[in-house]
Order: C-alpha cells, then sequence, then structure tokens
C-alpha cells in the first residue's frame, strides 16, 4: 500500500471572500460558507466560528478534538471514512495536507468540559496546538438534545470542517511544497525483503470507554472491536477519529491519529535497523473481562506475524493502564520484547506510583510527563469558548480559575500536554 | 485507601472491576466487580436482576472479610 502525503506549507489565517490557499500561504476561510455547512445539523442551536494564530494573547477552552485539514486527490475513498467519507479502504493514492493548520472544536458538551489551548505564554509550550493556525468551531445544542447525539454532532463538524478547508483549497489551486511517500507492501513480500532485521509492530490502543472517551475506526465504535490490523497509511488518511477529550492531556485527538510520531518514527527506521511489519489496533474497555480479551487477541495477532519487538502506546491513565501493562506482560511471556508509551500521575511532587499497575516486565518505558505538575497560566486578553467550568474539570480545583482571569490547573487539563504518541512540544534527548 | 486503612488493624474487602490493578496495589481480599463505570450493576439488567448481582457480590465480600488468608486472595 503507498501513499503521497502532498503538504502545502500554511502561514496564516484569515477571514476572506472565498476559502482558499493564497499565494503567500495564508489560509484564507469563507466565513458564512464555512458556517453555513456546519449549520446543516440541526442538532446545534448555534455554531460560531473563530481564528487564532500562534503567539495570540488568546486561550480556548473548552476544547474537544483537533482535526488537520486532509482530503484525497488521488486513490479510493475519502479522508475519514465511516464518519463522513464512505468505509472504502483508504491509505492509497495521494492526499492533500494543509500542513501548520488546524481544525479545533470547543463548546458545552456535556455538564463541564475539558481541554485548555493557549497560544501563547508558559501553556502554550505545553500543547502542541499552540503552534498550528487554528480554525475553531463553538458549539450551542439545540435544546433537549440527547447527549450522545449531541457529541456525534460536534465530532462530525469538526471533520467536515477540515474536509471543506482542505478541498477548498486544493480546488482554489494550492500546490504542495513538500511530498512524503509512505509504502509498507504485503507481510511476505515485507519478510523477504529484510530477513536479517527484527520483525517489529506497534500495538497501538484506543481509549473506547463511553461518552467523551471513544474511538471511533473507520465509523465503528472500537470498543466493539476485536483487536485487529490496521495499514499504517490509513490513519493518516483519518481512518481513526477521535471522541475523546476528559483529561485531554494524554487523550489522543483525531490530529495525533493522523499525524502518529510513533508510525512515522517505525516508518522512517524501516530497512534500516527493523522491519516494520504493521500496526494492531486494541481497545480499553471497562470490564477486566473485555481487557484480558483484547489483550490476549492482540498478543496472539502479533505471534502469527512472527513478531519480535512491539512498541505498545497507551491512551489514557488509571484502569488503562492495567491494559497496557497486562499487553507487556503476555507479550514478554510470549518471548517478544516489549517498550511501552505512557505518561504519568505521579502526584503534584511527582513522589507517587507512577502507574496503576505494573509487572517486572516493564522493564523499556517511555514516559511522556507527570500530569499531575500544577501550572500557572496567565490572562489572555480573550477567551474562545467558555472558561466557567475551570474549577470542575479533571486538572482544575476549587479556585483554579482566579478573579484576575489567571489559571493554576495540572497538566491534564492542557489538551496534548503529555501525549503518549510523543506528539508534544516537549522533550529529552540523551547527548 | 485499603492499605491504609487495613494497616489499622480492620479487615478490608476490596470490590474492584480491575483485578490486576488492585493485586499490583496490595489489597489482600479482593472481590471481582462488574465493570468500572457500574461495579456493582448493570444497566442493561432489569432492576431485579440488578439487585440480585448487587445482593450477590455483597454477601460473597462479607463472607471472604470472614475467611482466614494467608496470602492474597481472589474470591
Amino acid at each position: 500500500m503507498r501513499l503521497e502525503l502532498h503538504r502545502a506549507r500554511v502561514k496564516g489565517i484569515r477571514w476572506g471572500s472565498a476559502t482558499a490557499l493564497a499565494g503567500d500561504g495564508v489560509l484564507q476561510v469563507n466565513r458564512d460558507e464555512l458556517l453555513a455547512l456546519i449549520r446543516e445539523d440541526g442538532r446545534f442551536a448555534g455554531v460560531d466560528a473563530d481564528l487564532a494564530s500562534p503567539g495570540d494573547r488568546v486561550r480556548i477552552v473548552p476544547v474537544k478534538d483537533v482535526v488537520e485539514p486532509r482530503c484525497k486527490i488521488e486513490g479510493d475513498g475519502e479522508v475519514f471514512p465511516g464518519m463522513i467519507g464512505d468505509v472504502e479502504t483508504v491509505g492509497q493514492g495521494k492526499t492533500f495536507v494543509l500542513d501548520g493548520a488546524a481544525v479545533v472544536t470547543c463548546g458545552k458538551i456535556v455538564g463541564f468540559q475539558e481541554g485548555i489551548i493557549d497560544m501563547s505564554g508558559v501553556g502554550a509550550e505545553y500543547t502542541p496546538y499552540s503552534v498550528t493556525f487554528n480554525l475553531v468551531l463553538i458549539f450551542r445544542p439545540v435544546d433537549g438534545i440527547e447527549i450522545y447525539e449531541y457529541e456525534q454532532a460536534c465530532r462530525l463538524a469538526g471533520l467536515k470542517a477540515a474536509l471543506y478547508l482542505a478541498r477548498s483549497a486544493h480546488e482554489s489551486g494550492a500546490a504542495a511544497d513538500r511530498v512524503e511517500t509512505f509504502e509498507l507492501p504485503s507481510v511476505p513480500e515485507l519478510l523477504s525483503a529484510y530477513p536479517k532485521l527484527p520483525r517489529v509492530a506497534y500495538l497501538y490502543q484506543l481509549q473506547t470507554q463511553g461518552l467523551l472517551h471513544d474511538t471511533y475506526v473507520y465509523g465503528l465504535d472500537a470498543k466493539r472491536l476485536i483487536a485487529t490490523i490496521i495499514h499504517p497509511n490509513e490513519t493518516m488518511d483519518g481512518a481513526i477519529v477521535s471522541g475523546n477529550c476528559v483529561s485531554s492531556c494524554d487523550k489522543n485527538s483525531t490530529f495525533t491519529h493522523q499525524n502518529n510520531p510513533v508510525i512515522s518514527a517505525l516508518y522512517a527506521r524501516h530497512g534500516v535497523d527493523l522491519n516494520f511489519v504493521g500496526v494492531i489496533i486494541s481497545n480499553e474497555n471497562v470490564t477486566l473481562i473485555d481487557k484480558r480479551r483484547s489483550s490476549a487477541y492482540a498478543v496472539k495477532l502479533a505471534r502469527i506475524l512472527g513478531i519480535e519487538g512491539l512498541v505498545i502506546s497507551e491512551e489514557g491513565f488509571g484502569n488503562p493502564d492495567a491494559d497496557l501493562i497486562m499487553n507487556c506482560h503476555r507479550a514478554e511471556i510470549a518471548g517478544i520484547r516489549t517498550v511501552l508509551i505512557t505518561d504519568e500521575y505521579a502526584g503534584r511532587d511527582g513522589a507517587s506510583q507512577s502507574l496503576a499497575d505494573a509487572t517486572k516486565e516493564a522493564d523499556a518505558v517511555v514516559s511522556c510527563g507527570n500530569a499531575n505538575m500544577i501550572v500557572e497560566l496567565p490572562k489572555m486578553d480573550r477567551v474562545i469558548g467558555y472558561t466557567d467550568y475551570v474549577d470542575v474539570i479533571a486538572g482544575g480545583f476549587s479556585g483554579s480559575l482566579r478573579a484576575d482571569g489567571s489559571i493554576e490547573v495540572e497538566l491534564q487539563a492542557i489538551t496534548g500536554a503529555t501525549c503518549e504518541l510523543g506528539f508534544t512540544r516537549m522533550g529529552a534527548k540523551t547527548l | 485507601m485499603v492499605k491504609e486503612i487495613e494497616r489499622y488493624g480492620l479487615p478490608i474487602v476490596h470490590i474492584c472491576t480491575i483485578v490486576p490493578i488492585s493485586l499490583t496495589v496490595g489489597a489482600n481480599r479482593i472481590v471481582p466487580a462488574i465493570a468500572i463505570p457500574h461495579p456493582l450493576g448493570d444497566p442493561t439488567k432489569t432492576p431485579e436482576e440488578e439487585y440480585a448481582m448487587r445482593r450477590a457480590i455483597v454477601e460473597k465480600a462479607l463472607s471472604a472479610l470472614q475467611t482466614p488468608i494467608t496470602e492474597q486472595t481472589v474470591f
């Protein structure tokens, strides 16, 4: 399967008469046309749109999802299959990307809501979405709507807007300044191509625990999946979509599923020092029997593929730690070496036990940060969305929102701050 | 919580859905629960069925509390 990502660099964002990528690299958006498209969904009483650029003294809260604008320009299907595209297999042909732009969805979903993106100041250092040019959609539901219905309406609206931006920009003649090619053939071809390199796969855990804790694969609620294989290119075309934003520091936005750094790193080393054999997706359900079934099935798939090394990423914390540790233990017992990617809830001083579960086989673990760490976010000149709930969101506490507009919160309230795919602005290197 | 109370000499039964976590954190008497969002019930069942499930778990927990153990035990 071969996919080309045609990336057109976005250097700014502004309202304009037609949605297009201007010659100076500024994404111009026809606000009325965009809003008319989103308001077609009768589940909204109101939809508003706003813009936020890197360096602006702007806070976006409460953030639901972040989506990268992409559209298919060659090959089967459309981006976000099973959501707004058909369920035809994606991941082949050519996909156009507005590189540097993002759609951020925001607004009251349930009683209270997570997710802060600051476009400047200390908070901006912690979220990867402070360096993108953001088109923000702010939703208000019709009265009496059932909350699952409303969540779906918000989720689809973000995807529709992302497709609209990419499609309009591409049709306006925007050209890519960079083309990346991703190609991974069938398993027999892979095995014969690099017989001496270690066979490595990626076990990609998806959070699946109910409203605002869900993930979708080709439109299917992933809690109903049994562990299965997905081609890494499919993820780049939006085959995995987020419905997930509670404790938003370590929830994978749709943007991170489209740009998974674990997948790009495995691609970069494929044929160099490892043989990237494939990606297995599994879920993180709420009963023990579901967790055991997923784990047994995922590790069995790895064994069928003859995998020798497995990179496992977690999504979320607490009970998903049990999924992570179970996957590690089972794989290691089966003779497959593992590396785990997680974050920590080690208390504000970092001294408490980091994960809820442990096993002695977990001897290679990458941490993406301590979500309990306190940060003080300065007052911003402008808030897009609502700060009413900052005291009660996960990571917030009584007194979090101060009278002067500044906020003291744990990192867990900041969108993507400890993303367990490593999609963060901060990192460490061994020198 | 389980460990701290037990440290003062009161035996504890941990009713818990994700038993491996309970084992890792060191609970001694563990009774499996139904699911994380509804440990002692199941919204897909009738209220009568839920009552029976709840009663069975609580009775198992009371019996576990009275059972002498020498190591971590899942009832």
